[in-house]
């Protein structure tokens, strides 16, 4: 019994050693992840609301070049600032909260260049259906932050998701887009 | 048919009189959101509104006015507490300051088109006046086949630096460039 344990402890340090002891577990901070999306309106003006609601984890290896990202995204904390908006979005003709109360984004395939995440790609399970999505990075940074006294990293992440795909199709007939714009706010903090 | 040749014939009155029009704003479509660096890392953001207000316009002479109220303690970022801290004595000061204003006489226009490209005027935020200009991403307007009054509207973007208003707390950890996007559509009163 002792040889088996003692084989997987080593095993696990030389893993550590060998990536650097740089994979690490990041926890998503709440205060500041926020996903928005924006729909355009009657081709005059574009309609913004956030989701307000979500968790999740990051664990990625800047040496290794390698990472997971899950985060939940509860549906019904959707805020555009006018409530009869929020409850339509919330009704049975769109996001359908009372069935599918929560979204997941699972990305498990990371890009970099040099040190900083540039891509992920996974994908995105909204009104129960999973459809592929790839996030782009506008800005990715690690910094030491002086309150938490711990490393933060984090970005700016775009996609643009067809609606129709996850059987959003309300207005599409009077002319509202299919393709919908999310930008993803994003900082995890180490563990 | 009457309903289109109603349409068509409004559209025309509307170009060829060229009166000013008052566009009262629309309180569910006329937002400010605001994006401010954190840390040099990620993009924080927020609302503010419905904007209150209205615009006149006179599309075919080019001219305009704006008279715009913004009341301060409505920012919502989706976090109470960073919320509470925005309406602060410390950055927004909403007890002091409870609105911000922006006033404006000048538009510039596409020359092809009756289009805004840009409104220039002051912006008043925590009782401090400096000139801004309103930039549009696009502009357009509609006549609803309700016959309802006509909508104009769009989605303008500005920049400024929150310490040229007095709000410096957290400098420069949260940035002092503080990118306005500004959702507006106004109906056209009759």
């Amino acid at each position: 019994m002792k040889t088996p344990l003692i084989a997987a402890v080593s095993g696990t340090l030389i893993s550590l050693l060998a990536t650097g002891a740089q994979a690490a577990t990041y926890a998503i901070d709440p205060t500041h992840t926020f996903v928005v999306f924006e729909i355009d309106h009657f081709g005059t003006s574009t309609n913004r609301g956030r989701f307000d609601k979500k968790e999740g984890t990051v664990a990625f290896d800047r040496a290794a070049k390698t990472g997971k990202v899950e985060i939940t995204i509860d549906t019904t904390s959707v805020n555009t600032g006018t409530a009869p908006f929020d409850q339509h979005l919330k009704s049975d003709e769109i996001l359908k909260t009372g069935t599918f109360p929560t979204a997941k984004f699972v990305g498990d395939k990371f890009k970099f260049n040099g040190d900083k995440v540039t891509e992920v790609a996974g994908t995105l399970t909204l009104l129960g259906k999973t459809n592929p999505v790839t996030l782009k990075a506008g800005k990715f940074n690690c910094y030491m932050n002086p309150l938490l006294k711990r490393e933060v990293c984090g970005g700016d992440f775009e996609t643009t998701i067809t609606r129709s795909q996850y059987g959003v199709s309300y207005g599409l007939d009077w002319g509202f887009p299919d393709a919908m714009k999310l930008i993803v706010q994003i900082e995890a903090v180490k563990q | 048919m009457r309903c289109m040749a109603g349409i068509f014939l409004g559209a025309w009155l509307g170009t060829a009189i060229g009166q000013p029009v008052t566009y009262q704003l629309d309180p569910a479509h006329s937002w400010v959101h605001f994006e401010v660096e954190h840390f040099a890392t990620s993009t924080l953001r927020g609302r503010i509104g419905p904007v209150r207000g209205e615009v006149v316009w006179d599309s075919r002479a080019g001219r305009g006015e704006v008279g715009l109220t913004i009341p301060t303690a409505s920012v919502d970022t989706g976090l109470k507490i960073l919320d509470t801290r925005l309406r602060s004595a410390e950055l927004l000061d909403s007890a002091a300051f409870p609105d911000a204003w922006f006033v404006a006489t000048v538009f510039r226009h596409d020359p092809a088109r009756p289009v805004i490209t840009a409104v220039r005027g002051e912006f008043t935020l925590h009782g401090v006046s400096q000139p801004l200009e309103l930039t549009a991403e696009r502009f357009g307007c509609r006549r609803p086949a309700d016959g309802s009054p006509e909508v104009c509207g769009g989605d303008f973007v500005a920049e400024l630096k929150r310490s040229d208003f007095g709000i410096t707390f957290g400098l420069p950890f949260v940035a002092d460039r503080v990118v306005l996007r500004v959702q507006v559509e106004g109906i056209a009163r009759r």
